[in-house]
C-alpha cells in the first residue's frame, strides 16, 4: 500500500515538474503541430460563450486530435487575477488565455506571457497584436472583436425616433421615463454607455485631445438630475433579461453577445441593435500563452487555428463577432457598415477608468 | 495532569482543528487590514492606509449601513413572527404536525435557489405584477428588483431564517412544564400576566440566541443581496468580494472584513441587551 | 388534543397559504426551465410558446454541470466523514467527561458557525496564496470540513452523552476489549447520531457557495457556484431555471431522510428510557 502510493506521488511530483524544455521559436511548424499532437489537449480559459465554443472548437479537435478543456471561468478579472498569482508558479494550469484588450494596461506582458507569439503564427501578416487601443507587443494577438451598442424592443420602439445624440437622449428619457436601463459593473455595456455619455457632456470628440482628467461634475449632475428616470441593472446579462422580459425598452448591449442569445431563442429576434452617433466603445480581445503553460505547442496551435481566416469567418457566422483576420469574411453582423463610424475607443480621449468609479462613488451611491 | 493531556488530545482534532484553522483566518484578516501581507507589493509594512482608502468612502458607508439594517429588520421580524407561532403550537392539534413540517421546508431549498425562485415571482413581468395589475390593484407594473428599502431581501431572509428561530423558540416554549404554567393560572395570573412572568423569562435565552444567529447571518449575506438585491448597493460581504475578485485589493477587502465583523459583534451585544431589557421591564410591570 | 374550531380554521388557512407560497415560485421555476429553445419565451406572452425537456439535456450536454456535479457530490461525502472522524473525540469529551473549562471549549467550538462565511473565504483563500498552495480541490476539502465541524461536534457529543454507563461497565466486566466494549456498548446508541452528523455535513457541503466560489475562483466548479454564474454574471433565466431545480431536487430527498434519522435519534428511543 505504502509502495503504492509513493510511486503514485512519485508520478505526480514528475509530471507536475518543470514544463518540457523545448523552445517554439526554434521549432518549424512542423514540428511545432507534432508536439501540439503529442501533448494531445489543452486548457483554454475564456470568460464567455463557454458552452458555444465548447461547440466551436469541435473542428480543431477532429483536425488534429487534440482535446480542448474550456472550464466555467467566473468572469474576465478572475481569471486575470488567477493568471497574475500562479505568475511565480513552475507549471499552471492554464495553455492559452483570453483576455479583454484592456487587461494589457494592468500587466507586465513580458514578464508573465510567453513570445511573442505573433510573428510564429502562419497568418501573422493578417493578424493584429493591437486591441482596445493597447498593444501587446506581440505576447498577445486579437482573435475577437465586439461592439457595444444599444439594443432596443422593436416591437414597441419605431427605429426613426431612436436617440441618436445626447439632445436626443435627453428628450427621449423625459418622454419615455424609466425605460432606459443600464449596468455599471459586472460587463462592460453599461460603462461604455456611462463614458460616452460622459464625453458628450463634456463636450470631448473622438478626435479631441485630453491631457489631465477634466472636472466630471457636470456628468455626475447630467445622472443625477435624471435618477429617478432610468434603472440600474445587475449586469450585461441581466439587462437583456429585462428588456425581453418587457422592463426597458432601451438598454446598452454587446452586439456578440446579443446576437448569441438572440440564436438560442433566450432573446426574442424582435430585440434590435444599434450603434448611436454618440458613440459606443468597441472592444477586441486578445488570446495569450502564460509563461508556464504546460503545453505551450498546443497553445500555439490552438492560437493559430483561431485566428485562421477560416474560423474567423465562421465565429463571425456564428457570434457575429468582428473578425480579427483581415481575410476573413464579416457578413454577419446585426448593424449595417456605416454604424462602425459611431465605434469609439475605450483609452482615450478619455478613459472610461477616469469616468466609472467616479460614477459609481458619485452617482450610484448619491 | 494525566488527565489534562488526555483531554487535550481528545479536544486536538476538533476543537483544536477549529480553532487553528479559524485562528489562522481570522489574524490573516486582521494582519491584512492593517497593511500586512500587501500582495500588490507597493508596500508591506503596518499602516493605516487602507483603512483611510476604504473608510472615505460613500459605497462602503452605504453598505455598512445596508447590512446593518437588513440584518437587524430580518432578525426582528424573523422573531417575531416565530415566536406566537411557537406559542401557538405548543400543544399538538389538528393539523399542527403538517404546518410545523411546513414551517421548515425553507430549510431544504438553499438560499441561491430561493432568491432566483424569489426573482422570478417579483420581476416586472412575473407572476406578482401580473397578478395584481390583473386584479386591479396596481395600476401598473411596479420594479420590485430595483426596491431601495430591500423589502425583498428582508423577506428572504426571514423566510430562511425563520425556521431556525422557530426550532430554537419551539424548543423553549416547550420545555416550560406545564405543571408550572397550571400554577399560575391556579394562582389567578391571567393570559398576559404568566405570558410575562413565566413564558418570557423562560424563553429569553432562546430567543436572544434566535437573534443573534439571524443578525450575524444576515450582515454576512452575499447571495440574497448579488441575485435579488438592489443593484445600487453592496452588502458587506459583496463589496468585500467586488474588492478582493475585481480589484484585487484585499487589504481593502480585509479592512471590510473586520468592520463586518465589529458589525456583527455590535448587533449580537445590542440585541442581547435589548431583549434583556424587555423582558426586566415588562416583568417588573405590576 | 384540543379541538377548537379556531385552530382548524387557522391553522388550514395557513396551510392554504404556505401550499402557494411554495408552489408558486417552483411552478414558474419549471415552466422556465420547459421553455423550448427553438422558441424564446418574452414580453408580451404570458405563457411559453412551446414546452420542452430540450434545455435540460442541452445544459448537461454544453456546460460543465456534470463536472460540477461531479464536485460537489464526491466533496460532500468525504467532508462527511472527515468531519465526523474528527468530531468524534471531542464528541466523546464533551459527552461523558467532566474537565475545567468544558463549556467554554464548547462555545469555542462553535465559532465556525458566527464567522460570515466571506470573510472565512476570503481569508482562507489568502492564506492559501501565500504558501504557495494552488490544489483547489483538497483546499475546499479542508475548508468544508473546519467549517461544518461544529454540527458534528454537536451532534455526536449528545449521542455520546446517551450512552449509558451501565451497559459499558457491564460490557468490561465480561472482559470484553475495548474494541467489542464499543462494539456493544457505544456503536448501536451512535449509530443514528454518526448517521445524522454525516447526513447534514453532506448537505450544508452541496449547498457551501462562499468558499467554494472564492477559493475555487474562476473554474473550479460546484453546483451552487455553477449555479451563481447562470443567477449573476451570465443570468439567462431560463437555464438558471434548470440548474436550479437540479440543485433543490436532491437536496429535498437528503432532507427528508435526514428528518426521519433525527426522529429515530430521539434520546427516549434510543436510551429505552422514554
Amino acid at each position: 500500500m505504502l509502495r503504492k502510493l509513493m510511486t503514485t506521488t512519485l508520478a505526480c511530483a514528475l509530471m507536475a515538474g518543470p514544463a518540457i524544455a523545448y523552445d517554439l521559436t526554434e521549432m518549424s511548424w512542423d514540428e511545432i503541430v507534432d508536439e501540439a499532437k503529442a501533448e494531445g489537449e489543452l486548457t483554454w480559459y475564456v470568460w464567455y460563450f463557454q458552452p458555444e465554443f465548447r461547440q466551436a472548437v469541435k473542428p480543431f479537435e477532429e483536425q488534429y486530435g487534440i482535446i480542448v478543456n474550456i472550464p466555467d471561468v467566473s468572469s474576465g478579472d478572475d481569471a486575470l487575477n488567477k493568471v497574475l498569482a500562479e505568475a511565480g508558479r513552475e507549471t499552471g494550469d492554464i495553455d492559452i488565455i483570453a483576455l479583454g484588450g484592456q487587461a494589457g494596461n494592468r500587466i507586465d506582458v513580458e514578464a508573465v506571457f510567453l513570445g511573442p507569439i505573433l510573428p510564429l503564427l502562419p497568418e501573422a501578416d493578417r493578424l493584429s497584436d493591437e486591441a482596445e487601443g493597447v498593444n501587446w507587443q506581440g505576447y498577445g494577438v486579437k482573435y475577437w472583436g465586439n461592439q457595444t451598442g444599444m439594443a432596443y424592443d422593436a416591437n414597441r420602439v419605431d427605429p426613426e425616433t431612436l436617440p441618436q445624440t445626447l439632445a436626443d437622449l435627453e428628450a427621449w428619457i423625459e418622454a419615455n421615463p424609466y425605460q432606459l436601463g443600464f449596468n455599471y459593473e459586472n460587463g462592460g455595456s453599461g460603462p461604455s454607455f456611462i463614458h460616452n455619455v460622459a464625453r458628450n457632456v463634456l463636450g470631448i470628440t473622438p478626435d479631441s485631445v485630453v491631457d489631465e482628467v477634466p472636472d466630471l461634475v457636470s456628468v455626475y449632475d447630467w445622472f443625477n438630475s435624471r435618477e429617478d428616470k432610468f434603472g440600474i441593472t445587475a449586469s450585461n446579462a441581466d439587462s437583456l433579461t429585462r428588456l425581453n422580459s418587457g422592463e426597458f425598452l432601451i438598454v446598452p448591449a454587446w452586439e456578440d453577445m446579443l446576437f448569441g442569445l438572440i440564436r438560442k431563442n433566450e432573446v426574442g429576434d424582435h430585440i434590435e441593435f444599434y450603434i448611436p452617433e454618440w458613440g459606443m466603445n468597441g472592444g477586441g480581445n486578445v488570446i495569450a500563452i502564460p509563461k508556464n503553460a504546460p503545453r505551450k505547442a498546443a497553445a500555439l496551435l490552438f492560437a493559430a487555428w483561431l485566428t485562421s481566416a477560416e474560423t474567423q469567418t465562421a465565429l463571425n457566422g456564428v457570434f457575429g463577432s468582428a473578425p480579427a483576420n483581415t481575410a476573413a469574411d464579416d457578413s454577419n453582423a446585426l448593424v449595417p457598415n456605416d454604424q462602425r463610424a459611431n465605434s469609439r475607443v475605450w483609452s482615450a480621449p478619455l478613459s472610461d477608468r477616469d469616468v466609472v468609479p467616479g460614477f459609481i462613488e458619485n452617482v450610484v451611491q448619491d | 495532569m494525566r488527565n489534562a493531556i488526555r483531554i487535550g488530545l481528545l479536544l486536538a482534532p476538533g476543537v483544536g482543528l477549529v480553532l487553528a484553522f479559524m485562528g489562522a483566518v481570522l489574524y490573516r484578516a486582521v494582519a491584512q487590514a492593517f497593511g500586512l501581507y500587501d500582495f500588490s507589493g507597493t508596500s508591506d509594512g503596518l499602516s493605516l492606509a487602507h483603512w483611510q482608502d476604504v473608510l472615505t468612502t460613500k459605497r462602503f458607508w452605504r453598505a455598512f449601513q445596508w447590512s446593518a439594517y437588513i440584518a437587524a429588520s430580518s432578525a426582528v421580524i424573523a422573531v417575531a413572527l416565530a415566536y406566537p407561532i411557537a406559542l401557538w403550537l405548543r400543544k399538538p392539534f389538528r393539523g399542527s404536525l403538517i404546518l410545523s413540517a411546513m414551517l421548515k421546508a425553507p430549510l431544504l431549498v438553499p438560499g441561491l435557489v430561493a432568491a432566483f425562485l424569489l426573482v422570478n415571482v417579483i420581476s416586472y413581468h412575473g407572476f406578482v405584477n401580473e397578478f395584481l395589475v390583473w386584479a386591479g390593484v396596481w395600476a401598473e407594473p411596479r420594479r420590485m428588483q430595483n426596491d431601495s428599502n430591500g423589502f425583498a431581501i428582508i423577506g428572504l431572509q426571514v423566510w430562511k431564517q425563520m425556521p431556525f428561530a422557530f426550532l430554537l423558540l419551539s424548543g423553549a416554549v416547550q420545555a416550560i412544564p406545564d405543571p408550572v404554567l397550571n400554577a399560575a393560572q391556579d394562582l389567578g395570573a391571567g393570559k398576559f400576566a404568566r405570558f410575562r412572568k413565566i413564558i418570557l423569562p423562560l424563553t429569553t435565552k432562546a430567543m436572544q440566541a434566535a437573534l443573534v444567529l439571524i443578525f450575524i447571518g444576515a450582515a454576512g449575506d452575499f447571495s440574497f443581496q448579488t441575485v435579488a438585491g438592489p443593484p445600487s448597493v453592496n452588502s458587506m460581504a459583496s463589496y468585500m468580494a467586488s474588492l478582493q475578485g475585481s480589484e484585487g485589493d484585499w487589504n481593502g477587502a480585509a479592512v471590510v472584513a473586520v468592520m463586518l465583523m465589529a458589525l456583527s459583534l455590535f448587533g449580537a451585544i445590542g440585541l442581547t441587551a435589548l431583549v434583556q431589557l424587555i423582558t426586566r421591564t415588562l416583568g417588573r410591570l405590576a | 388534543m384540543r379541538k377548537s374550531p379556531f385552530n382548524t380554521i387557522l391553522s388550514g388557512l395557513l396551510i392554504a397559504v404556505m401550499t402557494v407560497w411554495l408552489a408558486v415560485p417552483f411552478g414558474m421555476a419549471l415552466l422556465w426551465s420547459l421553455v423550448d429553445p427553438s422558441q424564446a419565451w418574452s414580453y408580451p406572452d404570458i405563457l411559453p410558446p412551446k414546452l420542452s425537456f430540450e434545455r435540460w439535456s442541452l445544459m448537461w450536454d454544453s456546460t460543465s454541470l456534470p463536472i460540477a456535479m461531479f464536485n460537489s457530490y464526491s466533496l460532500a461525502p468525504m467532508a462527511g466523514v472527515g468531519a465526523v472522524l474528527l468530531a468524534m473525540p471531542t464528541a466523546y469529551a464533551f459527552g461523558r467527561l467532566e474537565f475545567k473549562g468544558k463549556a467554554v471549549w464548547q462555545t469555542l467550538v462553535l465559532v465556525p458557525l458566527i464567522m460570515p462565511g466571506f470573510v472565512t473565504a476570503i481569508f482562507f483563500a489568502s492564506l492559501l496564496f501565500s504558501m504557495g498552495f494552488f490544489a483547489r480541490y483538497p483546499a475546499i476539502l479542508v475548508g468544508h470540513v473546519v467549517m461544518l465541524l461544529p454540527y458534528a461536534v454537536r451532534i455526536l457529543s449528545v449521542s455520546f452523552s446517551l450512552v449509558r454507563q451501565d451497559v459499558v461497565n457491564a460490557a468490561r466486566d465480561l472482559g470484553a476489549s475495548p474494541i467489542s466494549v464499543f462494539r456493544v456498548a457505544y456503536l448501536p446508541v451512535l449509530k443514528p447520531g454518526i448517521f445524522a452528523a454525516f447526513l447534514i455535513v453532506f448537505i450544508l457541503s452541496i449547498e457551501e457557495f462562499a468558499l467554494a466560489f472564492v477559493v475555487g475562483s474562476p473554474d473550479f466548479t460546484t453546483i451552487p457556484t455553477i449555479l451563481y454564474s447562470y443567477l449573476g454574471y451570465n443570468f439567462i433565466r431560463p437555464n438558471a431555471a434548470v440548474v436550479a431545480l437540479i440543485l433543490v431536487v436532491p437536496n429535498v430527498i437528503l432532507m427528508l431522510i435526514l428528518e426521519r434519522l433525527l426522529q429515530s435519534a430521539n434520546p427516549a428511543g434510543i436510551s429505552g428510557k422514554g
